[in-house]
């Protein structure tokens, strides 16, 4: 494979995290535009873990997934109450004060005769973990692939479980669930610090992809973006999400095809798209179309 | 106590072009109980035509005609591709699909001008007007005056006109508008074209008045226009109104005291805590 196809790739993979985390959030029946604020949470706290304290790879994949669960349920315990608009422009104005957050995060260490570490609108330069241990970007690639392959084998489990059909009563109608004895505010909690760390993780291979990361990477495009990558793909199962990012980024990246008219050909499909499949290409009624047809 | 004063007076003349985006903004959300991603875009597009158009002639009335009309014809497109078929299935759909048109609408107006920068013809060529130790634009006085007018002629069309009847109908209870013989796709798109052209022209003052557009425009109006909408209670004009003015107001007052990087940072944390505590004035109660 040549460089630019694993380039592609791997970007597919990581923003594949992000849309899990908006359409984890949408079959709740919540519209997060914040999802990018986690993100950066998980980029933040894997690139110091790493970069700065010298831990590996996995301990910072894993810190960032806590730090990126317990900035979720922070929001979440504030916004539990929320629907709809609200939420989303709940979410929508944490991740914003994240961002500024990060804008104003000085902190800066001598690690081998360098200095590094967040310095604010300079972003955060030398997250070197994987280049230094001589990873190939193929390799890369594949740690990649393989959390998403784990992250997709969960959700399938949690699909077929009893939780997931609960999950789906949640975003149906929440009223009706929460007559059913199901602990509403708690599951959404959940829901929420799940989402957050999901998309943390994201981060956090995105640092580390990069090198380099700055506030602006984490502005309300990303969280617009992921939303609709979910949307696009369906919200009927968790391959939805992955094929809307696949469909962007690969057919459209890799073909060049449309190049400078790329966005008005994308952005009108997309319209389109949900004028015809409101719920997504692989919506609920597909997927169950699919699993009983013999 | 003067810097307070100054920075009032400023605060209050930024907080007419939010509020009159504000109201843009409720007027579409009142009707179609979504919110519409792609309003900035629009504004952004009709503003770009405008400013293309400035290269041959520089009749600023003109202009301003070109914007309203280059908006209203962009917020017709919207409402229609992603907000007609949408109206009675689930919001997140509409909201993502105004957001692909968002996408679609910035490229257009990017490649119609590339730069990053582009010069407006000023609205007003003379220097700032002093009272006293203060002084104050003529340009953020005439956006008052047109926050003013807008705010007047809504009203007049609100609760003097059959029209406004039947829009004050379909805002209350769409169902039961529909029952009573109100055509309410065609409500919907006309006051989508209203609210357009508030926005249109909302867009001309803001550029004429910076005297430059920049690719900014599109995410600022949005991001401004949702802020003075949610902060003003989400659903009533009024609200919008006073919502946009107490954005301009938190701004500039943070921006003096506490710097400009939390300038955008406060307003984003007052509209997080009010969501989280829920005044009863907010109306959170109802979804989309």
């Amino acid at each position: 494979m040549d460089e630019y196809a694993i380039g592609v790739l791997t970007s597919i993979g990581l923003l594949s995290f992000v849309a899990a985390s908006a359409y984890l959030l949408l079959t709740a029946g919540e519209l997060s535009f914040g999802q990018q604020g986690f993100f950066g949470v998980g980029a933040y706290s894997g690139g110091i873990a790493t970069a700065m304290l010298g831990l590996p790879l996995p301990v910072g994949i894993l810190m960032a997934m806590l730090f990126g669960a317990a900035a979720a349920a922070l929001v979440g315990l504030s916004t539990l109450r929320l629907r709809g608009l609200h939420f989303a422009m709940a979410t929508l104005a944490a991740a914003e004060m994240l961002r500024i957050l990060f804008e104003l995060f000085h902190w800066q260490m001598e690690v081998g005769g360098e200095t590094v570490g967040p310095d604010g609108t300079q972003g955060f330069r030398g997250i070197r973990w994987v280049f230094e241990r001589g990873v190939e970007p193929l390799g890369f690639l594949f740690i990649v692939y393989g959390m998403l392959a784990f992250m997709v084998l969960c959700f399938v489990f949690l699909e077929r479980s009893k939780l997931g059909a609960t999950l789906r009563a949640l975003g149906e109608d929440p009223q009706l669930a929460g007559m059913l004895g199901i602990d509403v505010l708690r599951l959404k909690l959940a829901v929420v610090a799940a989402a957050g760390a999901l998309a943390a993780l994201g981060g956090a291979l995105f640092a580390h992809h990069n090198t380099y990361i700055e506030p602006r990477n984490f502005d309300i495009m990303l969280g617009v973006h992921s939303l609709a990558y979910a949307l696009i793909g369906g919200l009927g199962t968790v391959f939805g999400p992955l094929l809307g990012v696949a469909l962007d980024l690969g057919v459209l990246e890799g073909t060049r095809f449309f190049q400078g008219y790329r966005m008005i050909v994308f952005g009108g499909l997309v319209a389109l798209l949900l004028v015809w499949r409101p719920r997504g290409l692989l919506d609920e009624r597909f997927v169950h179309w699919l699993r009983t047809r013999r | 106590m003067i810097d307070f004063i100054q920075n009032t007076l400023d605060g209050l003349t930024a907080g007419a072009s939010y509020a009159l985006l504000g109201v843009g903004f409720t007027l579409i959300f009142g009707v179609l109980r979504r919110a519409n991603l792609s309003y900035g875009p629009a504004i952004m597009f009709g503003a770009y035509l405008a400013t293309w158009a400035s290269f041959s002639f520089k009749g600023l009335l003109l202009l301003a005609a070109i914007a309203v009309a280059g908006t209203v014809l962009a917020g017709v497109y919207v409402e229609r591709l992603c907000f007609a078929p949408h109206r009675r299935g689930p919001a997140a759909a509409a909201m993502v699909a105004s957001f692909a048109i968002w996408m679609q609408l910035e490229e257009f107006a990017t490649l119609l001008l590339p730069r990053h920068l582009y010069a407006f013809p000023a609205l007003y060529e003379g220097g700032p007007l002093n009272f006293g130790p203060f002084f104050v634009r003529v340009e953020s006085l005439l956006i008052l005056l047109a926050a003013v007018a807008t705010c007047i002629a809504g009203w007049g069309i609100l609760y003097a006109t059959r029209f406004g009847i039947a829009v004050r109908a379909v805002i209350d209870d769409p169902r039961a508008a529909e029952l009573s013989g109100i055509n309410v796709g065609a409500v919907s798109l006309r006051v989508f074209a209203a609210a357009s052209a508030i926005g249109g022209l909302t867009g001309f003052l803001i550029v004429a008045s910076h005297e430059q557009v920049t690719p900014m425009l599109g995410m600022w109006s949005t991001l401004k226009g949702m802020l003075a909408m949610m902060l003003g209670g989400l659903g009533s004009l009024p609200g919008a109104i006073a919502g946009g003015l107490a954005l301009g107001l938190i701004e500039a007052h943070s921006q003096w005291y506490l710097g400009p990087q939390f300038r955008d940072f406060i307003a984003y944390l007052l509209l997080f805590a009010l969501l989280a505590a829920r005044p009863r004035w907010m109306n959170t109660r109802s979804a989309y």
